[in-house]
């Protein structure tokens, strides 16, 4: 019960606005003579959320299991495209616009259908990514990174 | 006098091929984008925030205008056809849309639907023209201690009237708040929670905050949930629209009422001009207005066009509404008018009581679209693309996905050429699948950051004035209006319990 998704959702909160209030504190005193300093403002901002975050775990621990949403069905396919947007950065300035957005385009089609008619889901990801640089490139003129600079 | 002359003269500017060529695209991307459950009108402005470096301001926020009346009426569409609101804002109309569907008038309907849009959306954006130069005016008379006390109003009332979720939006809030705090201070050369990135120093720039919260988030949060797009593509198959039917009859008009359409416009509009209220809130309420002054209540929820009318004309005219504290103050409405005031300030334009009385020559051509889109735009696509209108919910969601993700990534990549930004637009949609996913309120925090640096700097300069006495927010007249009102508020959304009227009416 302590445990349960919604309520470590709120525990990470709480531990990310306790941190935010601590710097904040290291800041320096909020007033001094010449009025309200830069720690006054994030000091105040950080107590109001550990407040309001303090509210919801007590509302949610006291609302007790049969209240939180039963996940039958977890499904973990937002985490693999986490997964696949973070290693698509990582790798966008290094092996280029083109390389990097195909592989990334086809790994998340395939993720979001299923891992059939793969030729035709390489043949879809080549033309959205030629689409795309068209558009940011030539339309907008973005330099983007390519393997030939 | 001035001001409308302008707006008048703007509409030479969409005269211009290049400029009519955005505003169309613009009105069809909304539509899309609207009309597609689970995609949203604000993710189509999200997603083509970028492009705004490569238009010049006018061509990016004509473009805006269109797409926001575009969503406003798009998510009729399959609200009315298969019963799933493309947009929150028509949820209202499935109410009597999908009756009337089922009943053999699923043209009609839309046609309803679209006329409503027309009259809303117009009737707002003439408002809109005629009275934000006024409220310009008047918003210059407020000071350094009224204008905290304004953004204070806003980010309270955006927070309470998330009722039963209080909470969670006021803990929203203070998360978009902290965001606005990272980089260096406004008043002294301090960097504060930078924790060594020197590319934090500047702040979290608005485009990946803009991007991940609308974008990559929705894209997380549609790889967790497959069933709305296939039970629409399945439902979408099986109705056929002819174009003929689209006209909805004067008897049906006369019936629905002048009075109805204009009362809703107005319920609308002035929903629209409370910050965070939107669309849904107004057809909401413009509806529940219809129920209860009807001669007929027994008949709303089984096919009624005066609910659709009611709903419609209601949540077009919010647009007008929602850019009058947006371009006079500043606050944004609702999350498009977030993103357009995003566009402002990438443009280098400060959003505030002088924008229309310096900048009124890049504001008028918006205010122009925004009539041009509902007057004209509104019944031409209908009529032009109504058949075809259905078969949008069709479109392959893997494909569909994976463009958006790529559009996302590499468009935080566009303002600096930098990959931090991607990531740290990675990280904002994590946050917000995160917080959407436990029912927090994502606008409230969005607020919270776009508003949070003034608001800050407001509170210190206030009391810096005053000598650091906290009287000064009671004793200035500018800043005890907002307290007020802020009171006011309080008072009708917190203190008093919600009316009999708004939980009878039927659906919800």
């Amino acid at each position: 019960m302590l445990l349960n998704r919604p309520v470590v959702f709120l525990y990470v909160i709480l531990a990310v606005s306790v941190g935010y209030f601590i710097s904040a504190l290291s800041l320096g005193a909020p007033i001094s003579e010449s009025g309200l300093t830069p720690s006054f403002f994030p000091i105040l901002v950080g107590g109001a959320a550990i407040f309001f975050c303090s509210i919801l775990i007590v509302q949610k621990l006291r609302a007790g299991p049969e209240a939180i949403q039963a996940d039958a069905q977890r499904n973990y396919t937002h985490f693999w495209v986490v997964v696949a947007i973070f290693f698509y950065i990582v790798a966008f300035k290094p092996i280029g616009y083109f390389i990097s957005s195909g592989v990334f385009v086809f790994a998340l089609i395939v993720l979001v259908s299923s891992f059939e008619k793969l030729l035709q889901k390489a043949v879809i990801s080549a033309v959205i990514v030629v689409i795309a640089y068209v558009m940011f490139q030539e339309l907008f003129g973005v330099r983007l990174p390519t393997l030939w600079g | 006098m001035d001001f409308i002359l302008l707006v008048l003269n703007s509409f030479t500017l969409l005269l211009d091929p290049f400029n009519l060529t955005y505003v169309i695209l613009g009105f069809v991307i909304g539509t899309v984008f609207a009309a597609i459950p689970g995609l949203t009108a604000t993710l189509a402005m999200a997603l083509l925030l970028p492009v705004t470096y490569a238009l010049n301001v006018e061509t990016a926020l004509m473009a805006s205008a269109s797409i926001y009346m575009a969503g406003m009426t798009g998510g009729s569409i399959t609200a009315i056809t298969i019963n799933i609101p493309g947009a929150p804002s028509s949820m209202m109309t499935a109410l009597d849309g999908y009756p009337m569907q089922q009943q053999g008038k699923g043209a009609r309907a839309l046609g309803h639907a679209a006329l409503g849009s027309m009259i809303g959306g117009a009737v707002g954006a003439l408002l809109l023209i005629a009275v934000a130069p006024f409220v310009a005016e008047v918003s210059l008379l407020v000071k350094t201690t009224g204008k905290f006390s304004l953004l204070a109003f806003a980010i309270i009332v955006v927070v309470i009237a998330q009722r039963g979720h209080i909470a969670q939006a006021g803990l929203a809030a203070c998360i978009g708040l902290m965001l606005a705090t990272v980089g260096l201070d406004a008043m002294e050369p301090i960097t504060r929670f930078t924790y060594g990135f020197s590319n934090l120093t500047a702040g979290i720039d608005l485009m990946p905050v803009i991007i991940g919260t609308f974008a990559i988030a929705e894209v997380l949060v549609q790889a967790v949930s497959s069933n709305d797009i296939r039970a629409a593509t399945a439902a979408a198959g099986k109705v056929r629209i002819s174009r003929r039917e689209f006209l909805p009859p004067l008897s049906d008009i006369r019936k629905i009422g002048f009075g109805c359409y204009i009362k809703s416009c107005l319920i609308g509009y002035f929903v629209g001009t409370l910050p965070g209220a939107g669309g849904s809130m107004g057809s909401f309420l413009a509806y529940t207005e219809a129920v209860r002054t009807s001669s007929e209540p027994e008949t709303f929820g089984k096919g009624n066009p005066k609910g659709i009318a009611a709903s419609e004309s209601a949540n077009n005219a919010v647009c007008g509404g929602a850019m009058v504290p947006m371009l006079t103050f500043g606050i944004p409405g609702d999350p498009i008018t977030a993103i357009m005031l995003g566009v402002l300030i990438i443009n280098g334009i400060q959003p505030g009581p002088q924008l229309m009385t310096d900048q009124a020559a890049l504001i008028a051509p918006m205010l122009a679209t925004l009539l041009f889109s509902a007057a004209v735009l509104i019944p031409l696509t209908l009529y032009l693309l109504g058949p075809y209108f259905i078969r949008i919910v069709s479109v392959r969601k893997d494909v569909l996905y994976a463009v958006i993700a790529l559009l996302a990534v590499v468009g935080s990549y566009v303002a600096t050429y930098s990959t931090f930004q991607m990531f740290v637009a990675l990280g904002m949609g994590i946050l917000a699948f995160y917080l959407r996913r436990n029912g927090f309120p994502v606008i409230t925090m969005l607020l919270g950051y776009i508003l949070g640096p003034n608001l800050e700097e407001f509170l210190r300069r206030s009391l810096a004035l005053s000598n650091g006495d906290p009287t000064t927010f009671f004793t200035n007249p500018d800043s005890l209006f907002f307290v007020l009102l802020t009171l006011v508020f309080i008072y009708f959304l917190v203190i008093r319990k919600p009316s009999r009227r708004a939980e009878a009416a039927p659906g919800l």
